[in-house]
């Protein structure tokens, strides 16, 4: 059996030694890479999608004026999001939920997921400031309620309510709810929730296009030797390796 | 991507003139808006010319077909292609059939042939051929025997055939579901084809004038679903697209910007911290921000003059010469902003001054004519020269002056490449470039792939 798979293996060697991949000089390269048409307008669309999605407001506002590239959202709606989006960052969930039901309060009624991520970040701020007895209260309250509806929800909430069992967190399995990471994750959600209900993407075209990039690469590598861009952030072409 | 254009040979000036020439090009392209897509011809119906004739009678709608002899072998076989090849610039090409009747053995099939096909045998037992038989439930694919694959099929039954180009694959359904897929290795055109072979059967045909039982909608969406989950699985290095962002900005000297944006990305929890690593150098894109700005910011606003007495202090050698297309493209400008105000006498004689030497260079012509023509609309901005007159046009002669700046910088590294594209561009024609080229390597088949059209897209991207 072992024999059988040295000889498949070494004969699809000798297939692919034997030139069936097409070999594209840098050269022949380039000359493709010239004939694209590339509009400045749509890279400048590019980085104003960026500059939007991902919050740079002021930023925005500059390249609207230095580059004259309409932003594809109100740039107003974007300081909204940013306040919401800091306030969880900073472990104000109480301001943050008061923010985005003065935005939209369909965007929590609609989403009891991320409502009940909200929550349960409130739950971990009160349990990082040591009120216990606030803590225990609220998630009775508040959270058990919507754990008899999940099954899922329950069991993020026991994880949560477990921090309470121990003394030094450190210790604790799940500490890493403590973590800042936790914080920024549901600020994410909720981002992403209010660009969904302002019906724009929740992330900017730019990474996938670059992974896309990747991607594309990738795919031709099994056809052809090409000079390839494999370190993004410099761009430059290196040379088919035959 | 060479700076260099290959025209440049004859030209005596020197190594700068190509810079700003290749400038000259993205002014023409931008007066070409809009995606030309070329509309591919579809099947209709069936060609009734190159059938079996004497087998089968085809209805005058030219939607069914049905064998009206005796079958007596394997070459009166009653074959009818369609009148079209199945289009190619898209993921999936797919057609069904209704068995009306299976008449005396049910010997029907459905599959693709190419234009050379052999009248008069099933589609499958011939090379370049392949059919799905609906009386053995049986693949054939080039020669007379067949490959186990499905259900057989009878009267009452809708079967159809597809053709995905993405994995470059047939795929034959039956009644609404996928019955399986098999390698295409055929290449060239390839047409709709089907087959009766015994006395009654008779067969309806729909390419896609009827809805079809089959969901084509859903089956393309999971395609792409498919490569999108792939595309969305690969991991970037961190805050590479800042980077980018960041590298852009730079390039373009978008200084204002860029200031708001480092400032933004200190403050965001956590801060973004644009390495230095990786080999990533802005000393090339640094050079000379606060003038390429300045100069930026003139041209956007319309005040050429400025820019000019500028540039003559700042870097004569760029304007030495007032024949270099980066004068050319300023005087045009300047003619183009006295357009804008009104003053079309002043115009005139700007025009007459600066524009009229650069009549007759075949370089230039088409765009003076351009800019002259203006004179000869009262409503200029709706004209087909209109475009000369958006903010689009003040940018291509602000990144020119951009670039022939940044291409003084003594200690440039790549003096080839490093005044003319950013980053983002360089990325966004390697991808481009990937994405044609391994549609190309497919023979020419699949979507084609339209930046623009990723880029208007709310959808996620796709190659």
């Amino acid at each position: 059996m072992s024999v059988l798979w040295i000889i498949v293996h070494q004969l699809a060697e000798i297939e692919a030694m034997a030139g069936s991949k097409k070999v594209i000089t840098r050269e022949e390269w380039e000359k493709k890479l010239k004939d694209v048409k590339i509009r400045k307008e749509d890279m400048n669309k590019l980085v104003m999608n960026f500059l939007v999605t991902e919050g740079y407001v002021d930023a925005a506002e500059k390249f609207r004026k230095e580059s004259g590239t309409e932003p594809d959202i109100d740039l107003t709606t974007i300081m909204d999001r940013m306040a919401v989006k800091k306030a969880v960052q900073c472990g104000n969930v109480e301001d943050a939920i008061e923010k985005v039901n003065d935005l939209n309060p369909e965007i929590l009624d609609t989403n009891p997921q991320l409502f009940f991520h909200l929550q349960q970040q409130r739950l971990i701020e009160l349990i990082r400031n040591g009120k216990v007895e606030e803590a225990l209260e609220f998630a009775q309250e508040e959270l058990a309620p919507r754990g008899e509806e999940n099954q899922s929800f329950l069991e993020e909430l026991e994880r949560t309510v477990a921090l309470l069992a121990f003394e030094d967190v450190n210790n604790c399995p799940f500490g890493e709810l403590l973590d800042i990471s936790q914080r920024l994750k549901t600020a994410s959600e909720v981002n992403a929730a209010i660009l969904t209900s302002q019906s724009h993407e929740k992330d900017p075209k730019l990474p996938s296009l670059l992974k896309m990039l990747l991607w594309a690469q990738n795919q031709l590598d099994e056809k052809a030797a090409y000079p390839r861009i494999n370190n993004l952030s410099i761009a430059m072409l290196e040379d088919p390796t035959v | 991507m060479s700076t260099a254009n290959s025209n440049n040979s004859t030209n005596h000036h020197h190594g700068d003139r190509d810079l700003s020439l290749w400038f000259l090009e993205q002014s023409r392209l931008a007066s070409a808006r809009g995606l030309t897509d070329e509309d591919e011809d579809s099947p209709t119906e069936l060609n009734t010319i190159n059938s079996s004739g004497g087998f089968i009678v085809v209805s005058p709608d030219k939607l069914s077909a049905k064998y009206t002899s005796v079958n007596l072998h394997g070459h009166d076989v009653g074959v009818v292609q369609a009148n079209k090849p199945a289009p190619v610039k898209r993921l999936v090409y797919y057609f069904e059939i209704y068995v009306k009747d299976a008449g005396t053995k049910g010997q029907i099939s459905i599959g693709f042939t190419s234009e050379s096909f052999k009248m008069r045998r099933q589609p499958g037992w011939e090379a370049n051929s392949c059919g799905y038989h609906g009386d053995d439930g049986l693949l054939y694919r080039g020669h007379g025997k067949g490959e186990a694959f499905g259900p057989t099929y009878t009267s009452g039954d809708i079967v159809g055939g597809g053709i995905n180009y993405d994995s470059q694959e047939f795929f034959f359904t039956k009644n609404g579901a996928v019955v399986g897929t098999v390698p295409k290795d055929i290449k060239g055109p390839l047409f709709p084809t089907i087959a009766v072979h015994s006395q009654n059967e008779e067969v309806n045909v729909n390419f896609g004038q009827q809805p079809f039982a089959f969901d084509l909608k859903e089956f393309e969406a999971q395609e792409r679903m498919k490569q999108q989950m792939s595309i969305e699985k690969i991991s970037l290095p961190t805050n590479v697209s800042h980077q980018i962002v960041r590298s852009y900005l730079l390039h373009y000297g978008y200084e204002d910007t860029l200031n708001s944006f480092d400032m933004a990305s200190k403050s965001t929890v956590p801060p973004v911290h644009i390495a230095q690593e990786n080999g990533f150098d802005e000393q090339d894109i640094l050079f000379a921000l606060n003038e390429r700005k300045a100069l930026r910011q003139l041209i956007r606003n319309g005040e050429i003059d400025s820019a000019l007495g500028k540039l003559r202090e700042w870097y004569p050698q760029i304007v030495q010469d007032d024949k270099s297309a980066t004068c050319f493209l300023l005087h045009c400008q300047k003619f183009i902003e006295l357009v804008r105000v009104g003053a079309l006498e002043e115009a005139v004689k700007y025009g007459r001054m600066e524009l009229a030497k650069f009549f007759g260079l075949p370089l230039f012509e088409d765009l003076v004519q351009d800019c002259v023509a203006l004179l000869a609309y009262e409503r200029p901005r709706e004209s087909s020269v209109g475009y000369l007159l958006e903010e689009s046009q003040r940018e291509v002669v602000a990144d020119t002056v951009n670039a022939m700046i940044l291409s003084t910088n003594p200690n440039l590294k790549d003096s080839l490449h490093g005044g003319l594209h950013s980053y983002l561009e360089r990325l966004l024609r390697q991808l481009t470039a990937c994405c044609l080229e391994r549609r190309f390597l497919s023979g020419d088949q699949g979507e084609v792939f339209h930046l623009q059209r990723v880029l208007n897209s709310s959808k996620k991207a796709r190659c």
